[in-house]
């Protein structure tokens, strides 16, 4: 699975001077081939007959849940690939380079998912964030992306460090790196003082956190979101952000499962500072992509409202919710891609002004993303929403499900807002809405947005089919072999 | 016993010297040169340790590298090679304090829980065994074995590196 990305990135880099948009396709089709291959291995984890197994040295862990974020991941870049191929054309930075980064990042997001081993998650979470540096610097002359990369590049190394800190600290504390060397160990000795222990979770948890973008570690991300290419921005809101919660969701979910009445209180505070501030610092943003990023931020704390619950059917909530969130998301940035113009020049929000007269159907896709988003019944979004929710309550974090609630209201008015802004009817001779260019729509991108509005809104009606592929990628322990 | 501690007392010696030439030369150069002697004593004192893949390791990439690095550093950015005045700045006493408190700290520790711990005597075990065990094939085998995941990972990651900084060095 991941072997696929491997060769063909390396393909990729060496491959000659081939026509307009054969980079795209040719990402895509990797993607799409990595797809194919997760969902063999799918077939072979939930044959109970064989279960999930771990290779290599019992670094990687092959099971359903690193088979269900492989397919979020290469979902992410398909889609993210698709937006890119226009976008890069019109900015005149058409290449290979772009793709090839994006296909590494991605190949680090899987390395994460798939990892049995702190030292392979902090690997992986290098590859990943490495190119993303670049790739949301991607735009040299524009200030902003520089901006945005050096950003990204200074907090991320910082939390690179805290992580690799935390590692250094679980390890001197369980004498293992290993996932389930480190769960066997836990299970065997109850650690007289396991400060070390704590220190590590906690270090453990800003490095993750840094990465989905949970409060307080949220700093970095309207501001890159707002400077990165929107497609880089598609694609760091939905696989970096799968990345992360892989593997958060699988240290803490069930490597240090034993332990979740010491790691359930801070990410408690956690997702409700993330769902608070992440929706409320949402209304008073006037820049689209702003707005995107904070709803982002309060988007990583639903997950980690599945994630506190700690119980399988928060785990399997928050998987549902990041693969309906990775369609939305990159929806919604590839609508802001396409409105955005020529140098990511205007994403304030007078320039969707009218846009359902310009462009009906796109001015209706983007309506229905933000719906989702905000959690409307019979988009995605609701059930996504709906499952964590449902799992909070039942683990009686009653004050969380509340908070989420009333997060959720308040975002819905953030995603209103641009809604309103869309259908406002724009009157005769206002100048100003006339003069807004015409919104080219690509064929890629428009293909791109079609798969994500399609899964959005089918999932919205018929969602046992998705709901059941995430109840059954629960993360496993395999023991370590003799 | 007695022939490796008269080795690492020298080498120890010539390390500590050479760090504190580091630090009062007045010359950048010199500086990273006695830099190369530090690191040398510390990968001497390694094969002291029978650890000699870390050796190896410290000599290519620390004195290989990243003192080749230092100096091209220099030569890339700096007009003067020569002694200069300048180098010292006000934070020199803060730095020394910090130094030595790390100092304290650590024989502290080191002493605190090794004490007179003597390493466990090497009589009665066979050369082959001590190789197998700790020797650079024992590494490469951990390598290419249990670690071959992040073996392979970390070259992805380099790529991922190389490419990225291509790209932002190609455009201007």
């Amino acid at each position: 699975m991941g072997g696929a990305l491997f060769l063909l990135t390396a393909a990729a880099l060496a491959s000659g001077r081939p026509p307009r948009g054969f980079y795209a396709l040719f990402t895509v089709i990797t993607a799409v081939l990595a797809m194919v291959g997760s969902a063999l291995a799918w077939g072979r984890v939930t044959d109970p007959a064989r279960g999930a197994y771990s290779a290599i040295g019992d670094a990687i862990m092959v099971d359903g849940f690193s088979v269900f974020f492989g397919i979020v991941i290469t979902v992410a870049i398909a889609l993210a690939a698709l937006l890119a191929d226009d976008y890069l054309r019109r900015e005149g930075l058409d290449g290979p380079e772009l793709y090839v980064l994006m296909l590494l990042s991605g190949t680090g997001g899987l390395v994460m998912a798939m990892a049995n081993d702190l030292i392979v998650v902090f690997l992986g979470l290098e590859t990943l964030s490495i190119a993303l540096y670049v790739m949301a610097g991607f735009q040299l002359r524009r200030l902003e992306s520089q901006e945005s990369a050096i950003k990204y590049f200074v907090l991320g190394s910082f939390s690179s460090a805290f992580l690799l800190y935390g590692i250094a600290l679980v390890y001197g504390a369980t004498g293992s790196t290993n996932f389930s060397r480190i769960a066997d160990f836990l299970a065997d000795n109850l650690l007289a003082a396991n400060g070390l222990l704590l220190a590590g979770f906690a270090l453990l948890l800003v490095g993750l956190g840094f990465k989905v973008a949970a409060v307080p570690f949220h700093v970095w991300t309207p501001d890159v979101y707002q400077g990165a290419p929107t497609p880089v921005t598609a694609f760091l809101a939905s696989a970096s952000k799968a990345a992360g919660f892989a593997a958060l969701l699988r240290v803490f979910l069930s490597t240090f499962d034993l332990y979740r009445l010491d790691w359930r209180p801070i990410m408690w505070v956690l997702a409700v500072l993330t769902l608070v501030v992440g929706s409320f610092l949402a209304v008073v943003q006037t820049d689209v992509k702003r707005m995107l990023a904070y709803s982002s931020i309060s988007h990583a704390g639903f997950v980690l409202v599945g994630a506190e619950a700690a119980s399988d059917r928060g785990l399997a909530g928050a998987l549902f919710y990041l693969l309906a969130y990775t369609f939305m998301v990159v929806g919604s940035f590839g609508v802001a891609t396409l409105v955005g113009r020529r140098g990511d020049a205007d994403h304030s929000l007078p320039a969707y002004r009218g846009l359902s007269q310009r462009r009906p159907l796109l001015a209706l896709a983007f309506t229905v993303f933000l719906l989702a988003q905000a959690g409307v019944p019979l988009t995605s979004g609701f059930l996504a929403k709906f499952y964590v929710i449902g799992a909070a309550v039942e683990a009686e974090s009653y004050a969380l499900a509340l908070i989420a609630m009333i997060s959720a209201v308040v975002s819905a008015f953030v995603y209103l807002r641009i809604t309103v802004a869309m259908y406002m009817t724009v009157e005769e001779g206002d100048d100003a809405a006339a003069a807004l260019p015409f919104v080219r729509v690509p064929p890629a991108a428009a293909l791109s947005l079609g798969i994500a509005l399609v899964f959005t809104v089918v999932v919205g009606l018929v969602p046992s089919p998705v709901v059941d592929f995430a109840r059954d990628a629960l993360p496993v322990l395999v023991s370590a072999g003799p | 016993m007695i022939a490796q501690n008269i080795a690492f007392a020298i080498l120890a010696l010539v390390a500590t010297l050479a760090a504190l030439r580091v630090v009062t030369t007045r010359n950048v150069v010199h500086a990273a040169l006695y830099l190369v002697v530090v690191l040398a004593s510390v990968g001497a004192l390694y094969v002291l340790l029978a650890a000699e893949f870390v050796a190896a390791v410290q000599i290519l990439i620390y004195i290989g590298a990243i003192v080749v690095l230092f100096l091209f550093g220099i030569m890339l950015t700096r007009a003067t090679i020569g002694v200069e005045s300048d180098l010292d700045n006000d934070q020199r006493w803060i730095a020394a304090i910090t130094g030595l408190f790390l100092l304290g700290v650590l024989t502290f520790v080191l002493v605190e829980s090794f004490g007179d711990d003597q390493l466990p005597g090497l009589a009665g075990v066979s050369r082959e065994e001590l190789t197998a065990q700790r020797g650079t094939g024992a590494v490469g085998d951990a390598i290419f074995s249990t670690y071959l995941v992040p073996f392979e990972v970390i070259s992805v990651l380099l790529l991922a590196a190389l490419v990225g900084a291509i790209v932002l060095a190609r455009r201007d």
